[in-house]
């Protein structure tokens, strides 16, 4: 560690993420899976609430638990009040709706739109393409943005392999959907439409023959008639995708990025670091979740052997004095695995200003219901007002 | 299948939820079937490099290399996959030369989604019925880190599922031959990776359920990051309700430890904290056993301030032990 990474962490240690929950309008929550992206979006939005903000999470893929808590069932895509909460909405992001949706705004006219829903290559395509569910999450954010009731919207991310594809994503759809992979291997000189139904018929082009090989000929025709279908929306879509990474480049807007103390999450959360660095996009912090809580720093200071030697001693005495020795080897552990955890944040952290950095301890049990996204918030942005 | 067995499977597909130690429990499962003399190989599926930064050696590519003594490691990825498939189906190395490399494998892996595991495993079959020149079978076992489970399941569903659009052509045929691996519970065994915790936990019944019902041997429900039981009955009793803070640091006091109150009640709360999560353990330990019949396999959390080769190595004894 430079001294300068020290001076930038001891910096962002100071400070906690209550700007991010008392001024931002947009919230996005990203990190690997499983780290705690949807309960830290939930205890965000609900500090936002707390903070006198009219507020909505838009969640992907609570824990079942925690969505009766917030109100949500499967299979709706509306917003929910919170019961108990006031100020907060909740709603669950319903992926194949949202994209029924899309196809039906970009759509020229209903039959176009009816056409390409029933094609098998767009029933599978979230599936498939990497970066389709983040787009449809965006796509839903934007809606909620122009829809203008919220002050702050709280938007948590897809359990993707890689939390990069998030700001990937409208790219790769967009690109995608344009058929700029068909266009590079068929016979140039040809437009696209007609490019695609010829070689699907006459298969022309190395490419078109050797995909047509792996994949068989009928996912080549279904893939043609996708893309005709698909002709002159591109635009719509790559506009809608651009003015969504604007929203999410302003000032307005705040990443917060979701990580626990280990070294597969930390190095997402590095990636995905830098990545906003690059882009010039706003950090709100860093949100290190389930860390092995650290010892008091009178404990920590004492030496391995005082340690050590008054445990031997108690160990051999009656119940409190053997619970005694316990808890000193209790701590031993834990304070191993804290140094452990804390080399690792670091080393993820070098070279990135995290902005703000909050350590939320992992609690005996999970995150459920209000007051344990209350306590989630404390650690997160404090006390709101 | 028992738990004395693990070291026996011939393929094993390490699986679970991100961040619970799939990738953990594969090496150290690995590293014991080698230490036991079974030739092995360490699977890597999604070429992030877990395994060699773990075991401090240069990054792994798609070619198998003996990391350690009868230990081999190989890090796949699709577009590596798809060239050598190509190859071998169509001798085809003017056509791959142009595929690989290209935006036109993540195309076609777009387009037929299945392909991608097609492939995966694929390699893992090639791999499991290689034999030498006197007949034998090269690798006695192959673990693999595998993805998590639901695509395991889309995989398994129906060949012509995973491989939706797929419907002509040899990725077709061959797809059905891997699921035939997959199924045999004499070569396959797939093993669930969770922690005692509430999602994961309730992850792991579904996917058991999923893939059993699909006709997959599911083996012993490895369970990583076990806290050890510390505390006896009655410490526990003098822990939650009679031991005061005061009086505990009057204790170390007298054990030449010198701490001030609230040096004294962190200690407690620590202690008291422990015994939530024991608790949590045993009521989810309780929940696996009462759905499961395939029993468990406890592998302990490791305090240590680092984690690489020694302490997944420290995992591996405990699946040595329950061989022997
Ligand atoms: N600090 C914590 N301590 C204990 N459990 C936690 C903590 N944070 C989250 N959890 C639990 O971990 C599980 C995964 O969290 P979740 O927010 O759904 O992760 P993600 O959305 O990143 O996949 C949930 O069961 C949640 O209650
Ligand atoms: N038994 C264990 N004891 C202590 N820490 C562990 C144990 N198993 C895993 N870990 C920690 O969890 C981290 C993630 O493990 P890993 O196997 O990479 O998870 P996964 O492959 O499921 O994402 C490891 O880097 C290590 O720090
Ligand atoms: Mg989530
Ligand atoms: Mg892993």
């Amino acid at each position: 560690m430079t001294s300068r990474d020290a001076a930038i962490l001891r910096k962002a240690r100071a400070r906690d993420l209550r700007d991010v929950v008392g001024q931002a309008h947009i919230i996005v929550c990203t990190g690997a899976g499983g780290v705690g992206k949807t309960t830290s979006a939930a205890a965000l939005a609900l500090g936002a609430a707390a903070a006198g903000r009219k507020t909505i999470v838009l969640t992907i893929d609570p824990a079942r638990r925690l969505a009766q808590s917030l109100g949500l069932k499967t299979l709706e895509h509306t917003p929910r009040p919170v019961r108990g909460a006031e100020g907060l909405e909740a709603m669950m992001l319903d992926m194949k709706y949202t994209f029924d949706e899309v196809i039906d705004r970009h759509a020229p006219d209903p039959s176009r739109a009816q056409r390409i829903k029933s094609n098998r290559f767009y029933q599978q395509l979230s599936n498939s393409l990497a970066g389709t569910q983040e787009y449809m999450a965006m796509e839903k954010l934007y809606d909620l943005h122009h829809a203008g009731t919220y002050d702050c919207i709280v938007i948590d991310t897809p359990p993707t392999r890689n939390a990069l594809d998030f700001l990937d994503a409208p790219r790769r759809l967009t690109d995608f959907l344009e058929g700029r992979f068909l266009k590079l291997f068929l016979a140039p000189g040809l437009r696209a439409g007609r490019t695609i139904g010829r070689a699907v018929g006459f298969g022309t082009g190395l490419f078109m023959r050797a995909a047509s090989r792996i994949t068989g000929a009928g996912v080549l025709e279904d893939l043609g008639d996708f893309f005709q279908s698909f002709e002159g929306m591109y635009e719509g879509f790559k506009q809608r995708a651009q003015a969504v990474y604007r929203l999410l480049s302003s000032p307005g807007s705040s990443f917060v990025v979701v990580t626990t103390p280990e070294a597969p999450a930390l190095r997402e959360a590095r990636y995905f670091l830098r990545r906003l660095e690059q882009d010039g996009m706003p950090l709100g912090g860093v949100v290190v979740n389930r860390a092995t809580p650290r010892p008091a720093a009178e404990l920590a200071h004492a030496d391995a052997e005082a340690l050590e030697a008054a445990a031997r001693q108690l160990a051999a005495d009656g119940t409190e004095a053997r619970v005694a020795a316990k808890l000193l080897h209790l701590h031993r552990d834990l304070a191993d695995t804290a140094r452990r955890e804390q080399r690792a944040v670091t080393a993820a952290l070098h070279g990135v200003d995290p902005v703000a950095l909050v350590e939320v301890p992992r609690f005996g049990g999970d995150v459920h219901d209000l007051s344990g996204l209350e306590l989630v918030g404390r650690h997160l942005h404090g006390p709101v007002a | 299948m028992d738990t004395a067995d693990l070291l026996d499977i011939r393929v094993a597909l390490v699986t679970g939820k991100g961040g619970v130690g799939k990738s953990t429990v594969a090496a150290a499962l690995a590293i014991a079937a080698a230490r036991t003399g079974r030739r092995t190989c360490l699977v890597e599926v999604e070429g992030r490099q877990t395994f060699s930064r773990l075991f401090g050696t240069q990054p792994w590519d798609f070619s198998e290399r003996e990391f350690r003594p009868g230990l081999y490691g190989l890090s796949l990825d699709p577009e590596a996959s798809l060239a050598e498939y190509l190859e071998m189906f169509y001798g085809a190395k003017r056509i791959s030369k142009l595929v690989v490399g290209n935006a036109a494998v993540e195309f076609a892996t777009t387009a037929a989604p299945g392909i991608k595991d097609v492939l995966l495993i694929g390699k893992v079959r090639e791999m499991e019925r290689r034999r030498d020149d006197d007949g034998r079978f090269h690798y006695d076992s192959i673990v693999v880190d595998a993805p998590p489970t639901g695509r395991i399941v889309n995989f398994l569903r129906a060949p012509e599922a995973t491989t939706e659009l797929v419907s002509v052509g040899p990725v077709r045929h061959q797809a059905q031959s891997l699921v035939d691996m997959l199924l045999d519970p004499a070569r396959t065994c797939a093993l669930l990776v969770t922690l005692l915790e509430e999602m994961p936990v309730t992850e792991t019944l579904e996917s058991t359920e999923a893939l059993r019902r699909l006709g997959m041997q599911v083996g012993p429900v490895v369970v990583n990051r076990v806290l050890p039981r510390r505390f006896a009955d009655d410490e526990r009793k003098a822990l939650t309700d009679d031991l005061e803070v005061e009086h505990l640091a009057r204790v170390l006091d007298g054990a030449g430890l010198e701490v001030d109150t609230d040096a004294a009640q962190l200690l407690l709360d620590r202690g008291r904290e422990e015994l939530a999560r024991i608790d949590l353990q045993d009521s989810m330990r309780e929940r696996l056993t009462e759905h499961l019949d395939s029993g468990l396999f406890e592998l302990p959390e490791i305090y240590a301030d680092d984690f690489a080769a020694d302490e997944v190595g420290l995992l591996a004894d405990r699946f040595e032990e329950a061989w022997q």
